[in-house]
């Protein structure tokens, strides 16, 4: 009967329940007060385990020892929050086989499936879980106490840090420069990518590459070639290969894994290489020692990349993905749907550096100067997303804003724009807001959580507002779900709003995907759409003729923000963020 | 979700920024914002209605505040008490716009729970804190698979019909697991109330 009630209980609370039982629930929850308990706890439980698992890290408790922890959740965490990976399917099927297999829930044989296909990131997860040694379920609560602190935390061994001309196998969209990886596998068909562990051990590896992360201090590498550079601190980091260990001192060596070969070399310094079947030898500068296979699979470490090159060649990358955005910009400007195309780089405008041009956004689009956004405030000029070539500006600090204007009146919308997002600071952080926000006018900004929230005002007459506080007006925020965590700080993403009233419809799109889609209702229908003057990344007189403004500032960094007198499609956005994504994506 | 009217509601400013009233109350709804919502989240079984249901809590109980300040003796401590007290009417009133929908709770379901989740606010924290160290015993794979099927946008159906013939697996390893954790909150619970 308790087992009925927490079962009914939480297939309700999941959206699953039987009317029937859904019925007895609710004639449990009148008569019964235990009942009304156990209910009230659960909604609580329920809750906990959403908002902890938007931080979507596992928090690892004082008791799980190092390394116990095998079971393998092969996720970058950089975009958990977007997009529900196949990938998370996978991992969640792992998981509760393992669990099936080791927690004491032994009404079920495991059964073993091996994923059928690669997934995003080219993380799969491992078909070959080491399995911890799971106490039975029901004693999975220990009466001892720990005292837990409850700062926020993320999972990881690693972040990719350059990926430079990386290929990822087909049918998965990569990892991006930045992400945190944590354990599983890392693919890749060709091209370099370079990953720092976080003990310090850096490892720049050529595809076409499969490794496996275990940990901040291990990699097991089934195939790639690849440098290891490891400082002092990281002294004792492993690198696995063909059943062999390569313990570094403190070092750097070199290593090749082939399907049939597999060679290491130092470079400077010295291993250590351990096996079941052999005694453990060093190994020191210059020397070579085959773990598999042998000198007439020869292989030669003269043309492995370097940290010189990596650098090298990402800044050759960089110029030339600067220049082919240049061009994309060219070509996006002659779009008749344009209403404005704001960048931090002049592009043809004006070759003069003066202070004039210094304190403007460039409109590509338009008579030249006239419509161009000016910098007021603390805005400051910096690197863009292209490198240090490129341009950018940062709204960071309080009272940053660009101030612009647009007049017209509009039959739909198309807002995008690339953001780098260092922080969420306050209750509203701003894109795009029109001042005033009167009747037709937009407000396009982040929440908190991360969601993008866009909007467009439909009576601005005080009062008319939902609740009937004297000054609320009548509007409606479309939300999308959370695309942003503390994990994504310095990344960059683009970010775009469909407002599109002839199909009554508003969609939002982060890096080409859909995280918001919503029917307009038809009281809050406005068709009659207009900007005037506005902001980008701050909000600037909240009230006309007021001098009070409030802090809405964005953390980060705007730029390419496009206007369209139009509802682009889905290609078009995805072909937007394909064009404009930053070297590494 | 954070639910204030962050400057009186919905993107306008104060009248006077300067107004002190105002900012306390912003202050007071801003700590036990959280306890309100716990409240609410318990009235309404699929967690439909209540980001609503809060503005809607929200904006009464800036409409009554000269009320409430004049009579509160300890603003802190009777805050959530008299918020919770205007939820439940508004939860009601959302209830029967919906009466009709799967999965509402009929309205005296709700005033029971609502009375017995007002005899529980000030046992928030105690709870908050059973269910961490309950979640922290649970091995990291399982809690990890629990928080999996929690995260945004996901659900166990969600899944399962991803993994086809898992799927009933998957959903029995996850049921169990959420009446693990359920029943050890209940004896932490049982146990701290016995020892006063």
């Amino acid at each position: 009967m308790a087992d009925r009630l927490k079962n009914v209980i939480f297939q309700t609370l999941q959206r699953t329940v039987s009317r029937a039982d859904f019925d007895w629930l609710q004639d449990r929850l009148e008569q019964d007060d235990a009942a009304r308990q156990t209910y009230l706890t659960a909604v609580h439980v329920s809750e906990h385990l959403d908002q902890q698992a938007v931080d979507a890290s596992g928090k690892p408790t004082p008791s799980d020892a190092p390394g116990a922890d095998a079971m393998s959740t092969p996720l970058s965490i950089g975009r958990q929050t977007i997009e529900s990976t196949p990938v998370m399917h996978w991992v969640l099927v792992a998981v509760a086989a393992n669990i099936i297999a080791l927690a004491g829930i032994t009404w079920y044989a495991r059964t073993h499936d091996a994923p059928s296909r690669t997934e995003r990131g080219s993380v799969l997860p491992d078909d070959a879980m080491a399995t911890s040694s799971a106490p039975d379920a029901s004693s999975s609560f220990a009466a001892g106490d720990s005292d837990t602190t409850t700062e926020r935390l993320i999972a990881g061994h690693a972040t990719l840090r350059r990926a430079i001309d990386i290929r990822w196998p087909k049918g998965n969209s990569g990892l991006h420069e930045g992400d945190v990886l944590t354990n599983g596998t890392l693919q890749f068909d060709s091209g370099v990518a370079e990953i720092d562990f976080f003990c310090g051990a850096t490892l720049i590896v050529e595809g076409p590459a499969k490794l496996n992360l275990e940990s901040d201090w291990s990699a097991e590498v089934f195939l790639g070639r690849l440098r290891a550079n490891v400082p002092p601190v990281a002294r004792g980091f492993t690198v696995k290969a063909a059943d062999a260990q390569i313990v570094d001192q403190g070092t750097e060596f070199a290593l090749q894994v082939t399907p049939d070969a597999a060679c290491v070399e130092v470079l400077r310094g010295q291993v250590e290489i351990r096996s079941t079947d052999t005694p453990a030898r060093q190994l020191r500068t210059g020397q070579r020692h085959w773990l598999k296979g042998s000198a007439s699979s020869a292989s030669d470490f003269h043309d492995l990349v370097t940290n010189d090159d990596v650098q090298r060649r990402r800044h050759t990358a960089q110029s030339d993905r600067l220049a082919d955005w240049r061009n994309h910009i060219r070509q996006l400007r002659r779009d008749e749907r344009l209403i404005a195309l704001y960048t931090a780089d002049a592009i043809d405008r004006s070759a003069e550096s003066s202070d004039e041009s210094l304190r403007r956004m460039f409109n590509q689009v338009g008579a030249p100067d006239e419509r161009d956004g000016v910098l007021v405030g603390p805005v400051e000029r910096v690197s863009g997303r292209f490198g240090n070539e490129s341009k950018g500006l940062d709204f960071s600090r309080t009272g940053a804003r660009v101030r612009t204007r647009t007049d017209g009146q509009y039959g739909a919308f198309t807002f995008a724009c690339w953001a780098r997002i260092d922080g969420l600071d306050h209750v509203y952080n701003a894109l795009f807001l029109a001042d005033g926000y009167e009747n037709g006018e937009p407000h396009w900004q982040i929440d908190q959580d991360g969601r993008l929230l866009f909007s467009v005002m439909v009576d601005d007459t005080p009062g008319t507002g939902l609740g009937g506080h004297p000054q609320a007006r009548f509007h409606h925020l479309y939300k999308t779900r959370p695309f942003w965590n503390d994990s994504n700080r310095n990344q960059w993403f683009h970010l775009v709003a469909v407002y599109d009233p002839p199909n009554r419809r508003v969609t939002q799109y982060v890096n080409g995907d859909i995280v918001g889609d919503e029917v307009i209702q038809p009281k809050f229908h406005v068709q009659d759409l207009r900007i005037g003057p506005a902001e980008i990344g701050n909000w600037g007189q909240p009230l006309r003729n007021s001098p009070w403004f409030a802090v809405r500032n964005l953390n980060g960094q705007i730029d390419e923000l496009a206007i369209y007198d139009a509802a682009l499609d889905a290609n078009a956005i995805q072909s937007l963020y394909q064009q404009g994504k930053p070297l590494g994506y | 979700m954070n639910s204030l009217p962050d400057a009186p509601p919905d993107d306008v400013p104060p009248d006077d920024p300067l107004d002190d009233r105002y900012a306390d109350f912003v202050g007071l709804l801003a700590r036990h914002d959280q306890a309100v919502r716990r409240f609410v989240r318990a009235l309404l079984p699929t967690g439909d209605g209540v980001d609503d249901v809060m503005q809607e809590t929200a904006l009464e109980c800036w409409r009554k505040y000269d009320q409430f300040s004049d009579t509160a003796t300890e603003v802190d401590g009777e805050f959530t008490r008299w918020a919770c007290v205007i939820a439940r009417y508004k939860a009601l009133s959302w209830q029967r716009d919906r009466a009709r929908d799967r999965l509402v709770f009929r309205e005296s379901v709700i005033e029971q729970l609502a009375a017995s989740a007002e005899l529980r606010l000030d046992r928030g924290d105690h709870e908050r804190e059973a269910i961490e160290r309950c979640l922290d015993q649970l091995p990291a794979d399982q809690r990890r698979l629990l928080l999996s099927v929690h995260s945004p946008g996901e659900s166990v159906a969600r899944i399962a019909s991803e993994t086809g013939q898992r799927a009933r697996k998957l959903y029995s390893v996850v049921q169990s697991l959420r009446k693990l954790l359920l029943r050890c909150v209940e004896s932490r619970l049982a146990s701290e109330s016995s020892h006063g």
